[in-house]
């Protein structure tokens, strides 16, 4: 490998396999090149055939920039002898490669694969150089039988092509399966493209803005809601009339019956309490406001089987009750601390963090953690085998 | 100058008949191949280097119909004249 084969070493073999005097090999061999490189400079062209064609080409002139000063200059025209294979001996050269074809791909693919290229630059230049650390079987067998003739050398090294070839393949094939999920799987496709940063970064955007329309539904309906609370201090808690405040509460979140319910409550037996506060002082803020509707929420929450992370999810859906639960990830997915380790996992052929997250959590969603616990960077890419850390979830 | 030209030519400077001049050349080419397919370069003082090179797959893109194709790797085999005869051609 990578070995200069020089003139003498040229005759030499030429003269075994010609069976000639290696004097009258090196002539030959000395003469074949001479007339080529005299030629295309006298001739333009000289063609060989079984080796291909040597052509001298004009080069016009054409501008560039110095990178160090940024400088422009003309690179003048020149002449520059090209060489262009003959066809036959091309085919038998690429022959290692010859099993690939030339595929149409999607926009996806493409950038999937340029990503990959740069992860994996120096695996694809394995063939060239086989002492990339991935493929020992190339590096190691010449080493162990070094006395092997040429020809089992060669078999070898294509057999090393070839062993790279499948597994190029392969890795091609997955990728291409990988594509069709992310396609198929719409949360997944979200947060394994940059669009999934993206959309991510729109559903932020959609509930902050929620909150703060929420927030100035509020402050707009404060008066009506204050002077009603003013009224129930000043004719002593009337029932009917803390009723109308409850009411409003609803209006926050009238999808959830269970918080619900349970604002009615602690506005029965406490309603001093929302009452007071809001009413020492009337012209505050659009956030304070808020609070108090927020509060009574708050506390019967805990109190039921649902956990504190799912709630604030629920509680701004249920202003925009068509929207799925399944749009927020992100709410779901900054609510837990990872403690310890509940598991390792080795992945099987096709399964994705997806289904770790399920079998694991009982939730897809909760994927970004095991990714995050494991650093990977890239979960649309994972190869069968690889052994992942399944983190033991606190909410927070 | 074609092949013809060129194996009567070659036959002239080494004094040997056409057809040995043929099969030499044949023999020649053979030779190098094997080098070639061994990974090694063949490189002769005056003339130049004829090596083996791989190239990278790569994705290419179809300017007028914008279709995308992933063009597959493939070991070219390269020309690269010495500086000698660049010299020459000035």
């Amino acid at each position: 490998m990578d070995n200069k084969i020089n003139l003498s070493q040229l005759a030499e073999r030429l003269a075994q396999e010609g069976g000639m005097s290696k004097a009258a090999a090196e002539q030959f061999v000395k003469n074949f090149f001479d007339i080529i490189s005299q030629r295309v400079l006298v001739e333009g062209l000289v063609k060989v055939k079984g080796l291909g064609t040597f052509k001298l080409i004009q080069m016009e002139d054409r501008e560039s920039v110095n990178v160090n000063t940024g400088e422009r200059f003309t690179i003048e025209g020149h002449q520059k002898i090209s060489f262009v294979p003959d066809a036959d001996l091309k085919d038998r050269i690429n022959k290692p490669f010859a099993a690939f074809d030339t595929v149409e791909i999607s926009k996806e693919q493409a950038e999937a694969l340029s990503r990959m290229d740069e992860e994996d630059e120096q695996e694809v230049v394995a063939p060239v150089a086989p002492a990339v650390p991935e493929k020992p079987a190339a590096p190691e067998k010449p080493a162990e039988e070094p006395k092997k003739s040429a020809k089992e050398k060669r078999l070898e090294q294509k057999q090393a092509k070839k062993a790279e070839e499948a597994k190029m393949k392969a890795q091609k094939q997955q990728e291409k399966k990988e594509a069709a999920k992310v396609v198929d799987t719409p949360t997944v496709k979200d947060i394994t493209q940059k669009k999934g940063t993206r959309c991510l970064l729109k559903v932020l955007i959609a509930i902050l803005t929620m909150i703060l329309v929420i927030g100035l539904v509020l402050f707009m309906l404060w008066p009506v809601v204050g002077n009603s609370v003013l009224d129930i201090v000043e004719k002593n808690l009337n029932k009917a009339k803390i009723e109308m405040v409850s009411d409003s509460v609803k209006t926050v979140a009238p999808a959830e019956v269970a918080p619900v319910k349970a604002v009615e409550a602690p506005a029965e037996t406490e309603s001093a309490k929302p009452a007071e506060s809001p009413a020492v002082k009337p012209a505050q803020p659009q956030q304070k406001p808020a609070k108090p509707a927020v509060k009574p929420a708050e506390t019967p929450a805990r109190t039921e089987s649902l956990t504190a992370a799912k709630y604030p999810v629920i509680k701004l859906n249920s202003k925009d009750e068509a929207k799925d639960l399944s749009e927020f990830t992100l709410a779901d997915v900054v609510n837990f601390s990872m403690e310890g380790v509940l598991d390792t996992y080795t992945l099987k052929k096709g399964e994705t963090l997806t289904i770790v997250a399920l079998n694991y959590y009982g939730s897809k969603k909760l994927w970004p953690y095991i990714a995050k616990y494991n650093n990977i960077n890239d979960p649309a890419r994972l190869k069968a085998g690889t052994v992942v850390k399944v983190p033991v979830l606190k909410s927070k | 100058m074609n092949n013809k030209q060129f194996l009567n030519e070659l036959s002239d400077k080494c004094q040997i008949g056409a057809e040995q001049a043929a099969t030499q050349v044949e023999q020649l080419i053979g030779v190098m191949e094997k080098i070639w397919q061994d990974g090694d370069s063949v490189s002769l003082s005056g003339f130049g280097v004829l090596e083996v090179k791989k190239k990278n797959e790569r994705v290419s893109v179809n300017p007028t119909t914008g279709v995308r194709m992933l063009v597959p790797p493939k070991l070219v085999l390269t020309y690269k004249p010495s500086s000698l005869l660049k010299e020459k051609l000035k």
